[in-house]
């Protein structure tokens, strides 16, 4: 496909052009973190392309979704599916795009969520890729790759003054055929720098670990004492599961609302809670935060494979990052090798 | 403070019969993290380390403990935990003790005068993508920092987390061992509280507004708080179920409400609950409002002495009155 440039200067414009179609999502400064929110105005935000604290996850999957309403007289109401904009996601981080590929199979199933499908299908990811990775990036050990292309539909990798914006899909190039003007046709110049940088980009990635055989070492140390080793610090917050962007438990529950109504909404859920488990009975089949923890290990690095045939990580490090206490998801597979 | 004293009093505790571990600090997998760590009996203290990197609390641990499966397993075992605590540390567990949580038999305190943690945030701004293991040290009102070799000097107030410029208690209340010089107490002050009340109601509602529209519901306020100890929490009850799973700004206040409330005259300001918020939500604002009441209406400073009883279990006829309707 195609390889284009587009001047800074003129990225404002290009999101202007695309709010006609779609609401435009882009990573926003807020009180000094960064979120990834619907962009007020495109001609006054230059957005700001640090890793989102609010992760992209939520535009697909959002955290609170209601289902349907219902009242006493038994009418229910669905979401109308086609009400839906289509959303055109703005400076998506490689791994963060491709963890929606991940999340892709659990949602497709032999019943597709409409829910889910209904925004994946209006998406359209418009990346940005990291040529300055963070200091607890691993995706090169997950398969990933700090400028990947995978999920995408347009890549753009900062060369300084301008980006180098490749056209990836059928969806990307409506696109840069839509705002032709603001797009020229990348020199050999530029495309060898964008090489240059990628390649560096991809050294700077400082944190690795080979998971070779790790899925099946997992299929043999279910009651090692390692878990509670790895276990003693965790907390049993919802950090490492809340801000990670290929987890995808959810709840379901009904909330009474005004004047008699009710509704059913699904909400994100976390095995690091102690009620994710509970039975009715009161049993609970992971009491401790040693089961949970290594749930959470288990399901990205075994179950998803054994389901899905890919490791459920894209490596962006936020769950190491944000953690209180520096449960570190790399040490923890170290751990994990250690007790083959 | 010297880190050679604190590996001699830990091999002391460890020595200990009565002793089962010892919970320190060790450090992280990464650039300026630092890690809890867990030592046994016999196991290598070389691992502990005391540096202003050092900026959680321990206490936690204490309360997160599983119990044993039988009663006799229990009294075969050494029953106490040897822990390393700092000023603001030990005033979490004196409360403990104040509460009844945890018995004072149960603990071997390592008490550490503190002259203040560095804030994370501020010194991954300062120096950006560090993944390979830094160390601090503090020198003569600096921090001398290094990072891949490189010998950098900061001057402290840069770097130095806000709530521990607020620090009252810098040296434990309470100890078996104390390692460091005995820290002056500062005086009380709550000035950043007092002009945030002076702000007008609405302008204070959409403040709190803005900052619980961002919180995603991790509990990581409530599970980090060395004083958030219920075995069974109300926020977790499903029957009744206080509090809705959908996650929006108006139960995210439910949330935050019963969060702080659950603090009043308790928070003993150890800033655990802002310090880990993954959303960056001041927190301590709301705790420190309540600790400003305790001290304003009834001269009550939480954690710092065992002896005195928890605020809300005591009552005198002189207490003021002027809130009951």
């Amino acid at each position: 496909m195609d390889i284009f440039i587009l001047q800074k200067e003129s990225v404002p414009d290009f999101l202007s052009s695309l709010s006609a179609d779609y609401a435009v999502w882009a990573p926003i400064q807020k009180d000094g973190d960064t979120f990834f929110e619907p962009m007020p105005d495109s001609r006054n935000t230059s957005p700001d392309l640090t890793r989102q604290a609010k992760i992209i996850k939520q535009t697909i999957f959002p955290q609170t979704e209601p289902l349907y309403s219902y009242d006493q007289n038994d009418q229910i109401q669905a979401p109308d599916f086609e009400d839906i904009k289509q959303t055109a996601l703005f400076g998506v981080r490689p791994c963060d795009a491709r963890s929606l590929t991940l999340l892709d199979p659990v949602f497709a199933g032999d019943i597709p969520d409409p829910y889910y499908q209904s925004r994946r299908n209006k998406a359209l990811l418009i990346g940005m890729a990291c040529t300055e990775p963070f200091a607890n990036c691993f995706c090169t050990s997950v398969g990933g790759s700090p400028c990947g292309q995978e999920g995408l539909d347009l890549l753009c990798l900062d060369l300084g003054d301008r980006y180098l914006v490749s056209v990836l899909t059928e969806k990307g190039k409506g696109l840069s055929d839509a705002a032709s003007s603001l797009f020229t046709k990348a020199s050999a110049e530029d495309m060898k720098q964008g090489q240059e940088l990628s390649q560096k980009a991809e050294q700077s990635i400082k944190r690795h670990i080979d998971l070779t055989g790790v899925t099946d070492t997992l299929g043999k140390i279910f009651e090692h004492p390692v878990w509670k080793k790895m276990t003693l610090k965790c907390i049993g917050c919802g950090i490492c599961t809340y801000t990670c962007p290929t987890c995808y438990c959810f709840d379901i529950q009904d909330e009474p609302m005004a004047k008699k109504k009710g509704r059913r909404v699904r909400v994100w859920d976390s095995c690091m809670y102690k009620e994710y488990t509970l039975h009715a009975s009161g049993h609970n089949p992971r009491p401790t935060r040693v089961e949970r923890l290594k749930n959470r290990i288990y399901h990205k690095f075994k179950f998803n494979v054994d389901t899905h045939g890919a490791f459920g990580c894209v490596g962006c490090g936020r769950c190491i990052t944000l953690c209180p206490v520096n449960e570190d998801i790399i040490e923890n597979l170290l751990d994990v090798k250690g007790a083959a | 403070m010297s880190v050679q004293k604190l590996k001699e009093e830990a091999a002391r505790a460890l020595g200990r019969k009565d002793v089962k571990y010892l919970i320190g600090y060790k450090k992280g997998s990464y650039g300026f993290r630092v890690s809890p760590a867990f030592i046994e009996p016999k196991e290598d203290i070389d691992q502990l380390i005391m540096s202003p990197l050092c900026n959680m609390s321990l206490v936690k641990y204490v309360m997160l403990e599983e119990a044993l499966p039988s009663l006799t397993e229990q009294e075969k075992k050494p029953s106490k935990i040897a822990i390393v605590a700092r000023g603001c540390d030990s005033r979490a567990i004196n409360l403990l003790i104040e509460e009844k949580g945890v018995p004072r038999e149960k603990l071997y305190i390592i008490g550490v005068s503190c002259a203040g943690a560095i804030d994370q945030r501020k010194i991954e701004a300062r120096f950006p993508r560090v993944t390979e293991p830094a160390e601090v040290t503090e020198e003569n009102g600096n921090y001398i920092i290094t990072v891949n070799g490189q010998v950098h000097t900061v001057p402290k107030e840069e770097l130095l987390a806000e709530l521990c410029k607020l620090c009252r208690y810098p040296t434990p209340v309470i100890y078996d061992k104390l390692i460091g010089d005995k820290l002056p107490t500062k005086p009380f002050h709550y000035d950043e509280i007092k002009a945030f009340e002076a702000l007008p109601l609405e302008e204070r509602f959409a403040f709190w507004q803005q900052q619980f529209t961002k919180c995603i519901r991790c509990y990581a306020c409530r599970n980090v708080c060395p004083l958030c100890y219920s075995t069974i929490c109300s926020l977790d009850s499903l029957s009744p179920q206080w509090l809705r799973r959908s996650v929006d700004t108006s139960e995210n206040f439910m949330f935050q409400i019963i969060r702080t409330f659950h603090l009043a005259g308790r928070c003993i300001g150890c800033g655990e609950c802002e310090r880990v918020c993954p959303m960056n939500l001041p927190l301590m604002k709301l705790n420190r409002k309540l600790a400003q009441d305790a001290k304003l209406l009834f001269n009550y400073d939480s954690g710092t002495d065992p002896k005195t009883k928890p605020l809300l279990t005591t009552f005198h006829t002189e207490d003021p009155q002027g809130f009951i309707l």
